[in-house]
């Protein structure tokens, strides 16, 4: 067994007296893909967002290829987010910038790469996601799906080693979904390391090597898609599933 | 007795409008870069800054700006420092308009989604860099309107410094109608001027408006 390249122990977040994280340890090997499903408020989108610092948990350790997550140290914080890479469902593309700048924003900023070549590199990142034409193109004159492919490729453009997906696809227009799973899966394929908070079953199904079961704030069942979906061990879980169906 | 010809009046209060748009232009670019720190210091995460930032926008704003001008003027005196009406008045008019810059600001910020600070600090941006590349522009496009509704006020707000013996445009016009006794007249001069210095900022504002919400289709 390697390193995991995530290592979550004993992780426990409340906002206020609301203990929404009991308790999570959660290890994460490169190139792994975790579904992470569950009810609203079981607390999953909370420990995707403490994997990147976006939320501060109280107690508990998170490591991220050997760097702490250590909330009060910026440097540290700046270093882990290099290797967190993350994806929201509202997209949050930067509106005053046009696409390939929104891409190269952070390369040149915090990577201090050369202009030419976050250039070049952007371009090959939006082909990836099959948007090479919309360099020049503002934002808001993109599809959902366009929005959240931009999305995916200004993370990738930090060369992330692993990829958080907060219900990435749960904002757009059902026929709108299929371009943006697709994509997710395209990277799952090239062996990206991935963690997604999602309400596709047939895509975690499909893609994830894991899934995680959220409940109440505790990883509740987890493990290969077939048994968890097939063979469901909690009446939770068995709950859950029924309730989707 | 001489006699003053409106050509004479309308002289004197140019030379007097000079002194308004000197103190209007402290106002601004003191009070502008001040409030930029103190904007900064307001958004930052240390809640010692944050309380200190917000108490003293709580006490420039409110208080008189002719309170701020007196006390400006003797507190400056008591604790030693050798005053002028200008040196008083521009720190005045500098410390009112942070306060209140600030605040208009914060506002301007504060309007921008939370996600745009959540994904420029999944990239790794710093605070300063986030604010810089990610916030601040979006921010600033909103803020222009309120900002130069400011603006305005402060180039009014120029004529309490006649308080403290500053010449400026409207302690202009009240010597020369001490000695013309044309009030009226004087003093429609001097509101005129005062137009003609307000409408132009207005203007510009509003091209300046209309640029930026071109600038992205």
């Amino acid at each position: 067994m390697h390193e995991p390249l995530l290592a979550i122990q004993g992780l426990r977040k409340s906002f206020g007296d609301n203990e929404v994280l009991k308790g999570i340890d959660l290890q994460v090997q490169t190139g792994e893909v975790i579904a992470i499903i569950g009810k609203s408020g079981s607390g999953k989108s909370t420990l995707l967002r403490c994997i990147n610092g976006l939320e501060t948990f109280q107690t508990g350790t998170l490591t991220v290829d050997d760097q702490a997550l250590l909330h009060h140290d910026a440097k540290a914080m700046r270093a882990l987010r290099q290797k967190v890479g993350m994806i929201f469902q509202s997209f949050n593309l930067f509106p005053h910038l046009r696409v390939g700048e929104n891409i190269m924003l952070a390369p040149n900023l915090v990577k201090q790469r050369d202009k030419a070549i976050s250039k070049i590199e952007a371009q090959n990142l939006l082909t990836r996601v099959g948007l090479a034409e919309k360099f020049d193109a503002w934002p808001d004159q993109l599809s959902g799906g366009q929005q959240q492919r931009v999305a995916i490729a200004r993370a990738l453009a930090m060369s992330p080693q692993i990829l958080l997906c907060d219900e990435i696809t749960s904002a757009l227009d059902p026929e709108l979904v299929g371009e943006v799973l697709r994509v997710v899966e395209h990277l799952a394929d090239e062996g990206m390391t991935l963690l997604m908070v999602t309400h596709e079953m047939n895509f975690a199904r499909k893609v994830a090597d894991r899934v995680i079961f959220m409940h109440q704030g505790r990883v509740h069942e987890s493990g290969k898609p077939e048994d968890l979906f097939g063979n469901p061990q909690t009446a939770e879980l068995v709950q859950f599933l029924s309730a989707l169906r | 007795m001489v006699d003053f010809s409106l050509w004479d009046i309308f002289r004197n209060l140019l030379l007097a409008l000079r002194w308004t748009v000197a103190l209007s232009l402290i106002a601004f670019i003191g009070g502008g870069l001040m409030g930029l720190l103190l904007l900064i210091a307001r958004l930052s995460h240390s809640k010692l800054l944050r309380l200190a930032v917000n108490a003293y926008v709580q006490v420039f704003q409110g208080t008189p700006l002719l309170m701020q001008l007196f006390l400006a003027y003797f507190g400056m005196a008591l604790i030693g420092i050798e005053t002028s009406p200008w040196l008083a008045a521009g720190v005045a008019l500098t410390l009112y308009s942070s306060a209140f810059l600030t605040e208009i600001w914060r506002g301007c910020v504060e309007a921008i989604p939370k996600g745009q600070w959540e994904a420029s600090q999944s990239l790794a941006l710093s605070f300063i860099e986030q604010l810089r590349y990610v916030i601040l522009p979006q921010a600033f496009k909103i803020s222009i309107p309120p900002t130069v509704g400011f603006l305005v006020q402060v180039i009014k707000g120029t004529a309490l410094a006649s308080v403290i013996g500053f010449v400026e445009l409207t302690k202009a016009g009240t010597m020369i109608t001490n000695a013309t006794f044309k009030p009226f007249l004087v003093y429609s001069c001097v509101a005129i001027l005062y137009f003609a210095l307000c409408f132009p900022v207005s203007y510009f504002a509003k091209q300046l408006e209309r640029k930026v919400q071109r600038g992205h289709a």
